[in-house]
């Protein structure tokens, strides 16, 4: 099975370990991920707020090169994901006139809703080796993967399960708590940290609440943003993995994954006590 | 989330608003011409709050976002255009979802947001429109954006520098930056993609220039 890939900018630099850790799990379950020749940004935030002509036609450069190779695409990051699908959206609307032919016959996935399809987790779980019993999770959507419904084809958006049937999968316990699709306020982290930092810290607090040791993302933005926020004085912090992480973990317990020493909050510790990586 | 409570009148906006609501009488034509531009059915709303009760960050917006419809209703275009909300509204899609009448709240205040970036207008949210505005130029340098040059030209505005250092915010960024960087997270020099080309010309033709 082959799909096209979208790694999205933030694949190259800040979340080059989901990046690594995408093309082992992708390899061990015997997925071909082609990477869109010269793909470019999507636009992300910025086209969208201050230009909904620019937010439709940068996605469709790209939607235009995945049409020639006639897969579906499949987005790990979760804006890059709504932006695209938003952009497919418009065209097959012919809301927007842009200078390329785009042929949107083909679907756009998140990652997430690829890999929780029935068959997709039975493979899954076929590959686990070591399942990580014990780890006490809790799932982490963010909004822009899940919302809105219309465009993301989530229906059960108020409470989405696609991470937390995957974490299943490899074994994990996987708690529930209602702050899966809470925003935590990335977008606007940079020009005004306080209401980044109010938002992101309770989702922290909620998450520890629940009584969860480690919390499971997949969108970049979100897991920069829960791993690096300052915390208040005296609140802990809980790692933060991609799913992906999670899973090649499941698969290869052995496999050196270097990916781990990129997490601001180490991670090492948590794995360690719970007899998932050697000491 | 019931994050309503307003977090007192800023001054400079209440001040700007002293009168207004006497004085701004509302364009009669702009809840058409937003109707029309937009496609959302502004009349559907019946001032249930709900949007505002679902919206994280209401609480840091002067005008609220069911406050929004109403204005829009009222045609006080310049309100909304001066507002802190159409900055400050992460487009988490909450208000839209819950919306008892379907009424596309997000969509509006992307749209406003839209509007007000192409008017001669100092947003009030200065900081939050250059990021946008920054990302956008990075995007038509290179095709794709590297965080760490984002990042550098944002710190780089002479306003925001100055901000920065006076609050210690840019010690902050530096550490965080060194911290990332040890951890390999940090992609050096940016990728240039090779259409790059199409790209620039897709701006120029936004800004209404020729090839
Ligand atoms: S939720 Fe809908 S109907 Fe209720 S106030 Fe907001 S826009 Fe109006
Ligand atoms: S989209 Fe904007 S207005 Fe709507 S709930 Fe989110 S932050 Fe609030």
């Amino acid at each position: 099975m082959a799909l096209s890939f979208y790694p999205g900018c933030s694949l190259e630099g800040m979340a080059n370990d989901y990046a690594r850790s995408i093309t082992a799990v992708f390899e061990d379950l015997g997925i071909d991920l082609v990477e869109i020749d010269d793909w470019s940004c999507c636009g992300s935030t910025a086209a969208h707020s201050l230009d909904e002509t620019m937010s439709v036609a940068l996605p469709a450069r790209n939607l235009a090169a995945a049409g020639e190779m006639g897969l579906d695409i499949v987005s790990p990051c979760a804006m890059c994901f709504n932006r695209l699908r938003y952009a497919q959206l418009m065209l097959k609307r012919r809301s927007f006139d842009i200078p390329w032919q785009v042929d949107t016959d083909f679907a756009v996935h998140d990652m997430t809703r690829f890999l929780a399809a029935p068959d997709m987790l039975a493979q899954i779980r076929k590959r686990v080796v070591r399942p990580l019993a014990n780890l006490k999770t809790v799932c982490y959507y963010g909004c822009q993967m899940v919302r809105p419904p219309s465009i993301t084809g989530y229906t059960d958006f108020e409470n989405p399960q696609t991470l937390d049937a995957i974490m299943d999968a490899v074994g994990a316990q996987v708690k529930d708590w209602s702050y899966k699709s809470t925003c935590c306020g990335a977008s606007i982290g940079i020009g005004r940290r306080e209401i980044r930092d109010t938002l992101t810290n309770r989702i922290l607090d909620k998450a520890a609440h629940t009584g969860a040791e480690a919390i499971v993302v997949s969108c970049p933005l979100c897991q920069a943003n829960l791993d690096t926020v300052p915390r208040r004085p005296g609140a802990g912090r809980l790692p933060v993995f991609y799913f992906t992480e999670l899973m090649r973990l499941a698969f290869r317990p052995a496999a050196e994954a270097g990916w781990f020493r990129a997490h601001l909050t180490n991670p090492l510790p948590l794995l360690n006590t719970k007899g998932l990586v050697a000491a | 989330m019931a994050d309503t409570q307003p977090s007192g009148p800023n001054p400079a906006v209440a001040d700007q608003f002293a009168g207004r609501r006497l004085i701004e009488r509302g364009h009669s034509r702009f809840l058409e011409h937003t109707q029309n531009a937009t496609g959302i059915d502004i009349g559907a709303c019946y001032q249930c709050e709900r949007c505002t009760n679902a919206c994280p960050v209401a609480r840091y917006m002067d005008i609220k976002p069911h406050q929004v419809i109403r204005y829009t209703q009222l045609g006080w275009r310049e309100a909304l255009m001066h507002s802190t909300t159409i900055w400050v509204c992460l487009s988490c899609e909450m208000c839209t979802t819950y919306c008892p009448n379907a009424v596309d709240v997000a969509g509006l205040i992307n749209h406003l947001r839209n509007t007000a970036a192409r008017l001669p207008i100092r947003p009030a949210e200065k900081e939050l429109a250059q990021f946008h505005q920054i990302f956008l130029e990075e995007l038509r340098r290179f095709g794709r954006v590297n965080e760490l040059w984002l990042m550098a030209t944002f710190n780089r505005r002479p306003a925001i520098l100055k901000k920065k250092l006076k609050d210690g915010s840019l010690k902050e960024d530096l550490s965080l930056g060194f911290n990332l960087w040890r951890r390999g997270r940090l992609k050096l020099l940016p990728h240039r993609s090779r259409g790059i080309g199409e790209i620039r010309k897709l701006y120029r033709h936004r800004r209404g220039e020729s090839d």
